[in-house]
């Protein structure tokens, strides 16, 4: 071996690092860098194999957004089928598709950021409004700006509210006008490219023809904010829903589930920042609601309503045969208009400050007054105390009886020795009082608990009243903690006292006596060939009965008839229709004192019965005597004179309208 | 051997190489060189039509005296009805005019007629227009209505030195306010989607309820005035189907469009004379 002296190569093998192939005390770490990496591989195999489905997932909800846009409602027509009530009109708006401007945004807020840069902008001026938000600002202006040109406006955007647009709602079209005039929609449609980010929107709001008309019945609506798509993917993902409309008061309430329209979606593929890039992956068109055809004739709503004008105070007419309601008047109302697309809170309070939200149809509770008599006559004649052909009574005006005296408000003094039939037609309150007496508060009582007049009518509205009662021994005992008096049998036999009933009842109760049966189920849902209503019968021999609607018919005929006005006034009169009514008058205290409650029953034709009504009005008229015969008959004759005008024009049209109808 | 290989996808290369360059092509160079483009193949285009022009001719002086009399004839009739509804036309422009100026109504845009002669026609699944023998020549202006004897042709969307090209009421990309004829509702007319040599047919949508339209009894619709673009009354088509849309508010249908759009030689621009 050379030395180191004489061959410098010679020292190489000793001064050269050198490394050995192999080396045991390294394989521990070849050992764990091979754990490290099989560790390494593995996760990665993992994700990639074993978790492809759930990353997928991610992605997916990350990268798709779903849209749901709400059915138009159904509408409601009157009874027949074809006077719509309520219905959609179209709302044209013109709108901006922002997801589509994503480039433009960009290219705006560079020049926007490169001018800025040669001024002195303020940072906190910046801090109000970034560059980013500038540019949105400016280009929807731009695009705004087109618009005015060609309708002749001169909008500004709000940038607040495109600010809010674009945080929560970027995948839906901003509205930049709402509810355009038929000229500018025209001229928007021809003068916005077909191929434009500015689009003419159609919506959908609810229209209502008549205004106030049937108000309380058909109810309003108002923006909802759940909407919801039965069978449509994408249930995970982030969801922008256009606001919908849910039924809060009426028919509109009552048959929300059906009148609701079925709710359209579409699914979008949308880039990191939001924007739209694909067409809809999945697209579904909303549809509208079932359509309702209610029980309700418009022209007699208008008539009634026309005729209460602007008295307190509601009016029921109900088809006597099968107890579809015809005309449901609750006064004061409100303009069903105003709640479309929504109402302001001034005109909301202004309507509540007049109690236009209270339907006295099915909610206001007054007492009877003497409408009452008829049940009270009812109720005697089936207990055998009396009869249609004896007096009970010598009426002078006044009676001495249980250390009271009672008097007859109705004649003063030229009742005396009523029958029933006079008795009714007259009015008479002391044949009544002794009736009652006679039929004892218990049979008066039953009689009213069999003619339903202790529970809800059931009609398919919302907020009827619970509050309607039938009053005897063991209610006052536990709600006065008082006792029984005759002066309370007295009251109760002639609808006052602790009687308390709603318009609509008293409806149902005409027209079950119109049928000789005890309820009548009130429906607001038209059916053209629903059968005849049967209930259990009323009880009454044929000639009690008789005596009974020739009383009430003679309510209606001079010369003593409480409302005869309805025969020997010509406006009010009824050309060749028999009627059987009866009128009432109530006092009721109020936070204002005293006020009368005018009431008339009434049913026609009293040969062969088809409608029914009941009118309640509240109030009085200065200077004059405030009644059932004067106030509220002039309601029920105008219902009936245009109930049968539409009859005998039907009857006489060469065009029949069809069966049912 | 590789150049070889080279050599025979070349073409394909230098083809990759130009879509590649032209993606980085600023837009205005790009709008530049198709507008060039135009102007350079318009010379073309006008000859070509000239040379038809011409056979038509010659194929027309083929034609027997007798032939021509026999037209003559015919021609003269049709004169003189179209006279007697030119008249018609001129007094009930005359009573418009009064109505308008007694309520004060705002008066309708007033066109310059400008006749001009089709010189291309392009009609395929992407495109439905044609392009005519005028452009800034004569005044043309984008946007203006083009009209022809069976109503309207479509819109003018683009004015070169010498040419313009229409886009055809049968494209998608046109729109127009128009009314069923008789009627007031203004609904929204757009071309369909044509195939190439099948019949032209539009889409009309926002239709009233109470529109009802077949093939058997089908509504003419007409231009409504309302958009400001095309004046009131010109033929659009015939509404020959409606159905309920989705929404319930409204019906769409379908517009069968006249089919000499597909043959037209001659046509008329109405030009603004007052251009918004």
């Amino acid at each position: 071996m050379p030395t180191s002296e004489s061959n410098p190569l010679e020292h190489s093998g000793t001064l050269l690092e050198s490394h050995k192939g192999y080396d045991p005390r390294v394989i521990s770490f070849y050992f764990a860098l091979a754990v490290l990496l099989l560790i390494l591989t593995g996760g990665l195999a993992y994700q990639q194999l074993f978790k492809t489905e759930t990353y997928h997932e991610r992605e997916r909800v990350q990268s798709q957004r779903r849209v749901l846009v709400p059915g138009p409602r159904g509408n409601i027509y009157a009874r027949d089928g074809v006077t719509v009530l309520v219905g959609n009109r179209p709302r044209f708006s013109v709108v901006l598709y922002l997801d589509e401007l994503k480039s433009e945004f960009l290219s705006e807020a560079r020049i926007i950021k490169k001018n800025y840069g040669k001024s002195d902008m303020p940072e906190a001026a910046l801090r109000e409004m970034p560059f980013s938000r500038m540019s949105r600002v400016s280009v929807v202006q731009r695009y705004l700006d087109e618009v005015n040109t060609i309708i002749g406006r001169s909008e500004k955007v709000d940038a607040a509210s495109l600010a809010r647009h674009f945080g929560d709602q970027l995948l839906l079209p901003y509205k930049l006008i709402d509810d355009l005039t038929g000229p500018e929609y025209a001229r928007l449609i021809e003068g916005l490219p077909v191929r434009s980010p500015l689009q003419v929107y159609t919506s959908s709001t609810r229209h209502y023809p008549f205004g106030s008309g049937a108000a309380h019945a058909l109810g309003f609506v108002r923006v909802n904010e759940e909407l919801n798509v039965e069978d449509f993917p994408g249930e995970d993902l982030a969801t922008f829903k256009m606001k919908g409309t849910i039924g809060k008061d009426g028919l509109e309430k009552t048959f929300d589930s059906q009148l609701q329209g079925e709710a359209g979606g579409t699914i979008f593929r949308v880039d990191p920042a939001g924007y739209k890039v694909n067409p809809p992956l999945e697209k579904r068109l909303p549809l509208q609601g079932k359509n309702l055809v209610s029980s309700l004739d418009i022209d007699l709503q208008l008539a009634a309503e026309q005729t209460i004008g602007d008295q307190i105070g509601a009016a029921v007419a109900i088809d006597v045969t099968t107890g579809e309601v015809l005309t449901l008047v609750s006064k004061p109302d409100y303009n069903l208009t105003d709640f479309s697309p929504r109402v302001s809170n001034a005109t909301y309070a202004a309507i509540q400050a007049q109690g236009g939200e209270f339907n006295r149809a099915l909610s206001g509770l007054y007492p009877p007054g003497s409408t009452y008599k008829i049940l009270t006559s009812i109720a005697a004649l089936r207990r055998g105390a009396i009869t249609p052909d004896a007096p009970i009574i010598d009426c002078d005006g006044f009676l001495q009886k249980f250390n009271h005296r009672f008097v007859c408000y109705n004649g003063l003094g030229h009742h005396h020795n009523v029958l029933l039939r006079e008795a009714i037609a007259e009015s008479c309150d002391l044949y009544f009082n002794e009736a009652g007496w006679l039929t004892k508060p218990e049979g008066l009582a039953e009689e009213a608990r069999r003619f339903h007049f202790d529970r809800r009518t059931g009609i398919e509205l919302p907020g009827e009243t619970r509050g309607m009662l039938v009053p005897d021994n063991a209610w006052k005992e536990r709600a006065k903690n008082a006792k029984w008096f005759p002066g309370d049998t007295a009251n109760m036999s002639m609808g006052q006292g602790f009687v308390l009933v709603t318009p609509l009842q008293m409806a149902c109760f005409t027209a079950s006596v119109a049928r000789g049966e005890v309820f009548t189920q009130p429906t607001l849902i038209h059916q053209p060939n629903r059968p005849r209503q049967k209930s259990e019968s009323i009880g009454l021999t044929p000639e009690q009965r008789a005596a009974l609607i020739e009383g009430m018919e003679a309510c209606t005929l001079p010369p003593r008839g409480t409302a005869r006005n309805l025969t020997t006034v010509e406006i009010q009169r009824v050309p060749g229709v028999r009627i059987a009514g009866k009128t009432g008058t109530a006092q009721v205290s109020t936070k204002a004192g005293m006020i009368n409650i005018a009431w008339f029953i009434c049913f026609a034709p009293v040969e062969n019965p088809e409608i029914a009504i009941a009118v309640a009005l509240e109030g009085d008229t200065p200077g004059e005597e405030f009644g059932g015969g004067r106030n509220a008959g002039p309601v029920a004759s105008a219902i009936l004179k245009k109930y049968f005008e539409k009859k005998n024009r039907a009857a006489t049209s060469p065009f029949q309208p069809a069966k049912g109808q | 051997m590789p150049f070889r290989r080279f050599a025979t996808h070349q073409p394909f290369a230098t083809l990759g190489f130009v879509v590649v360059a032209w993606l980085f092509v600023p837009v205005g160079l790009k709008s530049f060189a198709r507008a060039s483009f135009f102007e350079l193949t318009a010379p073309v285009t006008v000859a070509a039509d000239y040379a038809r022009g011409l056979q038509e001719y010659w194929s027309l002086r083929l034609h027997s005296n007798h032939e021509l009399i026999v037209a003559g004839r015919d021609l003269a009739r049709i004169n003189a009805s179209y006279e007697f509804a030119v008249q018609q036309n001129a007094e009930l422009q005359a009573g418009l005019e009064r109505l308008e100026s007694l309520l004060r109504l705002p008066t309708y845009n007033n066109y310059r007629l400008e006749h001009a002669r089709v010189a291309r026609r392009d009609f395929s699944g992407w495109w439905q227009r044609i392009v005519l023998r005028k452009g800034k020549n004569f005044g043309l202006t984008a946007g203006s209505p083009v009209v022809f004897s069976g109503g309207v042709v479509g819109r003018v969307t683009e004015v070169y030195a010498t040419t313009a090209v229409v886009e055809l009421i049968s494209s998608p990309n046109v729109r127009l306010a128009g009314i069923v004829e008789g009627e007031n509702h203004v609904m929204s007319y757009q071309g369909g989607i044509n195939p190439t040599f099948g019949p032209p047919m539009g889409i009309v949508e926002l239709v009233p309820l109470d529109t009802f339209a077949s093939a058997s009894a089908p509504k003419r619709l007409v231009t409504s005035g309302f958009g400001g673009v095309f004046p009131p009354g010109l033929t659009i088509g015939s509404v020959t189907k409606v159905e309920l849309s989705t929404d319930g508010l409204f019906k769409t249908g379908e517009v069968k469009l006249d089919e000499r759009l597909g043959s037209l030689t001659e046509v008329t621009v109405l030009v603004p004379l007052t251009p918004e």
